[in-house]
Order: structure tokens, then sequence, then C-alpha cells
């Protein structure tokens, strides 16, 4: 209603709710992403950093390609890299499954059991 | 390890969601790049940071936890959004509506809480009815939305009530029109069953044009909403290296189902003809532009670049009368015969960058068809559509030509519209706004007349019932 000239709008904008993405099954589509159906309903839960290594020195590295483009052969690259600057350091390339923005317990759980030390993820973006 | 192009996305991210990470970040692009040049990243420095990459990584790994990143706290919570804003003039509250980043830069009705009234009354549901969430970037807090909301976004995008119950689907679907990806995608909206015609929506001639105010508006309702429930920001948290033209109206249309002699694509999808319902598709390209029968659309798929696997072709009434003419019973019987007959040279697809950027890698760890598809001789011959289930038709047009669009656009959701109907049927004004209505031929005297080799299908009467 207007009133000396002004008028009062409604905010058009959407309410917080405390809930965020994540993609809940692993194998879902790509499309999944931005599907309400594959998305959390609880709130967000933080997790802590996992404790680093004291060093690299006969350690098993997992290079974990997540899917983009190049993201193989650069990681192809550091694991040569490993090989010649720090031979005792033993790295394993593994795709992780789906896509880039899919989750991969199955790899998580493969990579504990193989005795994986350490991992890298990449190439985001 | 991320590139450098997304340093701020990523920690933003890792921040708002209260789980501090470790990232070390070589320069961007790696896709593309020559191998001596991924060496030389690994080898320099972080654009970000200018330490020694490898050094970082290497410290992201043994370096201990500092004490801030020993603690996960959760970021703190977003007040709540106040239901009006403060009262101002007309003049202030529209660029205030402008300057927030709440339009698509075209002029906005400001949604008053008389015209927001007024859009309630196409719907029997309580304003404060939550209709869902929705957030344009994957791991982005999704916000929340009401019925009241819905409203004040259908006012801003120029609606009246009668559009009202569809652009409620359209939240219901809590998919955004503005799904954030460096690749920028499209939409398309398809409208099916009877709200078509009681809305005066345009299935016919020029429907994808700006000749149709239900059009116009529903599809730009959609992008209006999200930004606003999808909270899209550009470079911040949507990303789209280009973005999209189809971004602001979302190729609304209905689908012709009058003029088609295939099943319409609600009921493909298992819905009943007589339920309305509107259907949502996402892609990257469009060819506008195709002629012939079916070996030309397997011709066209089979050359055309897309890093998915799904193809929706939005064609002519004459066209979907030539694919029955030339055999096709149903849409799918048409899509099974052009996946298995679209072809391309194992060399040929290896060279495209597209299609075998994210192939490549998969192929190289075995992962099947790609790694069966990598060792073949570069003429042998592969069929990368697999699947009809991915390839959809669309009978949209006014039988001025009979030309087909090729998108690779996937279905991705279709809803029912009429839970959002009134009981009482649609809310109408008196005389209902509408822009003028294209000339349609209705007599054969503008030439296109049953039999004429383009028409040699079935007339629309006897249209098929399964698909």
């Amino acid at each position: 209603m207007e009133k000396n000239g002004k008028v009062t709008v409604l905010d058009p904008h959407g309410q917080p709710s405390g809930v965020f993405g994540r993609r809940l099954d692993a194998q879902s589509n790509p499309r999944a992403i931005l599907d309400p159906v594959e998305q959390p309903s609880g709130e967000l839960k933080p997790i802590s950093m996992a404790a680093r290594l004291s060093a690299l020195d006969g350690k098993t590295v997992y290079l974990v390609e997540t899917g983009f483009a190049g993201s193989f052969e650069f990681m192809q690259e550091l694991q040569d890299w490993f090989a010649k600057k720090m031979p005792s350091v033993k790295t394993v390339i593994r795709h992780k499954r789906g896509t880039m923005f899919t989750d991969d317990p199955e790899l998580w759980a493969e990579m504990k059991s193989n005795g994986a030390d350490a991992a890298i993820l990449g190439v985001g973006g | 390890m991320v590139t450098a192009r997304f340093a701020d996305f990523v920690e933003r991210d890792a921040r708002t969601r209260g789980t501090p990470l470790r990232f070390a970040y070589p320069p961007y692009p790696v896709m593309g790049m020559a191998r001596d040049v991924l060496r030389r990243y690994i080898e320099g420095t972080d654009p970000i940071t200018s330490q020694p990459l490898i050094r970082e990584i290497i410290d992201g790994l043994t370096s201990p936890l500092s004490e801030k990143e020993k603690r996960s706290t959760p970021a703190p919570r977003k007040p709540r959004r106040p239901r009006l804003l403060p009262a101002d003039t007309a003049e202030n509250l529209y660029r205030q509506f402008v300057e927030d980043g709440w339009t698509d830069g075209l002029p906005i009705v400001l949604p008053t809480e008389e015209r927001v009234a007024e859009m309630l009354m196409g719907t029997d549901h309580a304003p404060g009815e939550i209709v869902g969430r929705m957030c344009v970037q994957t791991h982005q807090e999704r916000l929340e939305y009401t019925v009241e909301k819905v409203a004040a976004i259908a006012v801003m995008a120029g609606a009246r009530p009668e559009h009202f119950p569809v652009i409620l689907a359209l939240a219901e679907s809590q998919e955004p029109s503005l799904p954030s990806s460096t690749t920028s995608w499209g939409r398309m909206v398809v409208v099916n069953g009877p709200i078509r015609k009681e809305i005066d929506m345009n299935c016919g001639t020029a429907a994808l044009s700006p000749f149709n105010l239900a059009n116009s508006v529903i599809g730009r309702a959609w992008t209006l909403m999200s930004i606003n429930f999808g909270d899209a920001r550009a470079g911040e948290n949507f990303m789209a290296t280009f973005g999209h033209n189809l971004n602001y109206n979302n190729m609304c249309c209905g689908e012709n189902e009058e003029l088609s002699v295939f099943q319409p694509f609600h009921v493909q999808k298992g819905f009943r003809p007589d339920e309305s319902v509107v259907s949502l598709f996402r892609g990257w390209n469009m060819l506008n532009f195709g002629l012939g029968s079916a070996k030309e659309m397997a011709h066209v798929i089979s050359t055309f670049g897309s890093m998915g696997t799904s193809i929706t072709f939005v064609v002519d009434p004459l066209v979907a009368k030539s694919l029955r003419a030339e055999g096709f019973k149903t849409k799918r019987d048409a899509c099974k015969w052009i996946v298995e007959n679209s072809h391309v040279p194992a060399g040929h697809y290896w060279e495209g960058q597209m299609q075998s950027g994210f192939a490549r890698g998969l192929a190289q760890q075995g992962v099947e068809p790609f790694a069966s598809w990598a060792k073949l001789p570069k003429d042998a011959l592969i069929t990368p559509r697999r699947s009809p289930d991915d390839v959809n038709v669309i009978v949209v047009g006014g039988e001025t030509n009979p030309m087909w669009i090729t998108t690779d656009f996937m279905h991705t959701r279709s809803v029912s519209v009429d839970k959002w109907r009134p009981k009482c049927g649609l809310r109408r004004d008196l005389k209902p706004l509408r822009m003028p209505a294209p000339l349609e031929c209705k007599d054969g005297l503008c030439g296109i007349v049953e039999g004429a080799p383009a028409a040699a299908g079935k007339p629309s009467e006897e249209r098929v019932t399964a698909d």
C-alpha cells in the first residue's frame, strides 16, 4: 500500500535453511548434482582434518584423479616427478568413479585396505 | 589440488562448511595442456601463494595441523530475512532490486503486498507453505521458499494469477534454471496438457520467440527464482564462463499436442494425457536448423560435439508427420533408429577435445566403453549415443517449415501442475491479458495440405496412444 509516496514490497530472497548440497548416492547420474531428491535434508556436520604424516619416505600416496579433463595427465606427471625425485614414495593413480562431483566411498575403503598412507585429490577446475 | 582460477571458490566453500582443508593451486587451465606444460606446473610455483607447488603438496601431507586446522566449526548461520523490505519510493526500491542483484537486468514489477496477495489467488495453497529449497552450486546452502515467496517472484516476472500454478510447479521441481557450471548450461521448459491452452501458451508458430505472454513470464519467473532462491551470484557461485542466453527465458513453450502425430512428452513420462505437466531439460548446445529424414538426424547427432550423451530434438509437427511416414510408429521407435544409426569414426571421436577430454582419462583407466574405443583403428565406427532413452523428441512449431532443432539437452524432471491449481478453476482476469496470437493456417489455403510430401504422415486425429 502506498503511503506518503512510499510502498512496501516483499523480500524476494530465499531463507537460509542450514541444509547444504551433497551427493548422497555415489553412483547417481550427473544430473543429481542439483537434484533435490538426492540431497540431504539434515544440517551440515563439519568434519575434522586427518592427522598428517611426519614424512613421505616409504609411504604410499594415492593420486586420485577426480575426472576433470587433464587431471589424469597431471597425475601421471606428478607420479613421474615422485618416481624421479622421491623414489622412496610409492604412488598409485586411481580414477574416482562416477563424475568429478560424486563421492566414491568404495575407493576410500579400498585405499584404506590397501595400506594408503595419504591421498592427493585433483585437479579441480 | 585445484587450479588457481578456483582458489577463492573452494576456500569459501570450505569455510562455509566449517571444514578446514589444505589446497595447492597449479596454474589454470589443466585441460588440453601438453605434458611439458603440466610438468612445468608441477615444478613451478603456485600462482596464489608464490610458493613452489611441489613443496606445498608435500607440506600439505606432512606439516602438523595448526590449532585452527584441528578445529572444525560450523559457519555462523545467516539470519532469517524479514518478510517485507523497509518502505521506500518505487524508484528507490526498483534501484535496490537491480543493485542487489535480485533481477535479470530487465524491468520488473515490484512485488507489493497487494500484487502478491492477488497472485496468491492463483492457488489454494497457504502462503506460508514451504515449496522447496534451491541452490545453483553443488555444495552451497539451499535456500528455502514458500508459496508467498514464489508469488513475489511471479509478480516480478510480470505473470498473472492464471500463470501461477505452472510457476509453482517449476518451484516445486527445486531445480534452478541457472545450475552453476563453468561450461554454461542452458535450460528448456516444456509444458504439456490442458493448461497450455487454458493460459494460451504458444506451441505453434514462433513458440520460441518473444510473442506470447505466458511463454515469456513463466520462463522468466524460473530464472528470477533461481537468482533469488538459488542465491546466484556471477563469479562467486555462478561460474559459467560465457553464461547462456537461454537463461533469460529457458526456451519456455508448450508442446504442440494438437498437431503432433505422436504421444505427448508428458504421457511418455507416465502422466495422464489430461494432466498438466512442466518438463525440464538441461544442456549446452543448439543447432537451430535441421532438415530431412531420420537418416539426416542420425548424421547430425553423430557429429554433434557434446560432453553428454543426451539429445533432444525440437521438431516441427511436419517433421513428426514425416517420421511417421517413414514408418516410425512412436517417438521412441524413431529415437532408437537414430541412435543405432549415428556413427562416428573412432579417430574423429578421439580428436574431438570436447567429447574425448573427459573420456580419454576413463579409457586409460580401463573404463568401458571408452577403453575399447581407444583400441579401435581410426576408421572403425563407434556409436557415441548409446541408448534411445537418452534421446527425446518434442513437437513444437507452426508447420511453416519441416525443420528440427538439435540440442544436447537431457530431460531432468517433469512435475505435475495440477496440485497447484485452485479447485474452483484457474484464476483468470476479467479480460485476460494476451499478446496477439500467431496467425495459423486452419483451412489448408496456405498450401500445407494433407497428402503433400512434407505432411505425408497420418493426420493428427489418428494420434497413437502408446509410445
